[in-house]
């Protein structure tokens, strides 16, 4: 099926706040080189999917510079593939997108200049590995309006997502979004069927749905809550395509980066032993971009003297040197600097960040280019880093881009 | 009290056509001969319903859509057109009806009754 992809990067990513104060959430670094929508790109580049509209919105510039500088040369245009940057055109509205629905009302101009079969809608916002060609198979399979990916939860999460009531061939019975007391599983009451946020779509059915759902007073535009409701209510063919790995691990890996603390989980499983998320995977390679610089350095080693540049259990990027201090369990991205007799556990240092000499980082996320003074103690006293910083409800505190910071004992 | 509504045709018999029969079925009609004079009315006046002939000159009705909507999603828009070859562009699903032309005005007389009633088919 003729399919075209549009990828929506339009939402604010509050509950990712300070972490997406200077860029939109599918550009917020993860795991140290990448950036959140480059896992679900890597799934397009692996599915053969070529041809791919970002819808974007807030505070753009850093994801547009990764998507021109990482993305868009292994598209070929005289190939007819292209990855392309949308900000809002205010065609048909004169605001911001009101929700992910009303994102596709305002761009149905795009689909009526390339008229695709189907549409695969993604989002930037979740670490997984899929292949979306299979699931279009499955939508045209089906003979499906609309297919839905779905993956198995616990049914605590599930509280939080669009959860499925699905029947034996895969239609979609009940589609309820976050609701206290979701539906399980047939044969496991602890598990849920949750909606992964991608859609395939008809592409007729998609735009009389967007247009139908512009002109709706009480909507939130949004297909979870609005569109697959309405679907589903009238009886559609709409199909749940199970979510199949391709990380190659027992448990299915997928990730909603939907709050600082899960966005730090989903990192720290990285620097574990035997990481949940397989990054090392040649036949589902993971692409990025970032500058050309030297390879990572440690820098002295007088043990008799606790100057020690070291680092165990991490991930450490280009560019970085450890330059004295110790570094446990954390991810340095690009040109990180850790100068001596500073102890850095458990944290996630964005590229640029540089540890003074002395200083204690522990369970911290260090936003791009933060300079941390010499001495200077972060994440060891909750209730002192409120006074000066975003701590999560678990205790993760975050130095947001931008701070300058002194020290002050 | 009366709907009101407005026509846009750049034939000038047309809108005379339009005018008197709708005038004949209870409404108020206004007409407008292209895009920039339906901007302009729009200025100072509100419409129950704006019926547009596409193929005008300067910026055909499927844009002067596009412009109404923007400022008011829940503008009543007729198309009104002598070619159906637009029913294929996915813009115009975004009318409230698309109504080809033809001498006998009922299709067109039927299709407001349903928009300015909210009965039309979906």
């Amino acid at each position: 099926m003729h399919t075209l992809t549009l990828l929506m990067a339009g939402g604010r990513g509050e509950r990712l706040y300070p972490l997406t104060k200077e860029k939109a959430k599918p550009a917020v670094t993860f795991g140290g080189i990448y950036r959140i929508i480059d896992f679900t790109l890597s799934n397009c580049l692996n599915s053969g999917i070529r041809q791919i509209y970002l819808l974007t919105q807030y505070s753009s510039i850093s994801l547009d510079r990764h998507i021109r500088s990482g993305w868009s040369m292994v598209f070929r245009h005289e190939l007819d593939e292209f990855i392309e940057s949308v900000p809002p055109q205010h065609r048909t509205a004169e605001g911001w997108y009101l929700g992910n629905v009303d994102a596709i009302y305002q761009n149905i101009n795009i689909l009526e200049r390339h008229k695709p079969e189907c549409v695969l809608l993604l989002s930037g916002d979740h670490i997984y590995k899929m292949n979306y060609h299979e699931m279009i198979a499955f939508h045209e399979k089906c003979g499906a309006e609309v297919t839905v990916a779905a993956v198995e939860l616990d049914k605590e999460s599930a509280k939080q997502m669009g959860v499925m009531n699905v029947e034996a061939d895969g239609r979609v019975r009940d589609f309820l979004e976050k609701v206290s007391d979701p539906p399980t599983i047939p044969d496991d009451p602890t598990k849920c069927l949750v909606s992964m946020g991608v859609y395939v779509f008809n592409t007729a059915r998609l735009v009389r749905e967007a247009i139908r759902d512009s002109k709706q007073k009480d909507s939130i535009h949004d297909f979870g809550r609005n569109i697959l409701p309405y679907l589903i209510a009238r009886k559609e063919k709409v199909f749940a395509h199970i979510f199949k790995d391709e990380n190659k691990k027992t448990y299915k890996y997928w990730r909603d980066i939907g709050t600082t603390d899960s966005y730090y989980d989903a990192n720290m499983d990285l620097v574990s032993v035997e990481p949940l998320f397989n990054l090392y995977d040649t036949e589902w390679p993971i692409r990025t971009y970032y500058g050309q610089y030297p390879p990572a350095k440690t820098v002295f080693a007088y043990e008799h003297e606790g100057r020690v540049g070291a680092t165990y259990d991490s991930i450490v990027s280009p560019g970085c040197v450890i330059s004295g201090g110790r570094v446990y369990r954390s991810i340095l991205s690009p040109r990180v600097r850790v100068n001596s007799y500073s102890l850095v556990t458990d944290s996630i240092l964005m590229e640029g960040v540089e540890i003074g000499r002395g200083a204690r980082i522990h369970r911290a996320i260090i936003c791009d280019g933060v300079a941390i003074p010499a001495g200077i103690q972060i994440g060891i006293s909750p209730s002192d880093d409120a006074t000066r910083f975003t701590v999560t409800n678990r205790g993760i505190t975050v130095v947001p881009e931008g701070i300058m910071l002194e020290y002050s004992r | 009290m009366k709907k009101r509504i407005l026509v846009a045709d750049d034939e000038k018999n047309l809108r005379l056509l339009y005018q008197t029969e709708l005038e004949q079925e209870g409404y108020h009609v206004t007409v407008a001969s292209d895009a920039q004079e339906v901007l302009e009315i729009l200025k100072t006046a509100q419409f129950d319903l704006i019926i547009l002939d596409i193929l005008m000159p300067g910026m055909n009705g499927i844009e002067l859509m596009e412009k109404l909507l923007a400022k008011d999603r829940r503008q009543k828009v007729i198309l009104n057109t002598a070619y159906s070859v637009y029913k294929d562009n996915f813009m115009t699903w975004a009318a409230d009806a698309y109504v080809v032309k033809s001498a006998d005005l009922t299709e067109l007389k039927t299709r407001v009754r349903e928009v300015l009633t909210g009965q039309q088919a979906e």
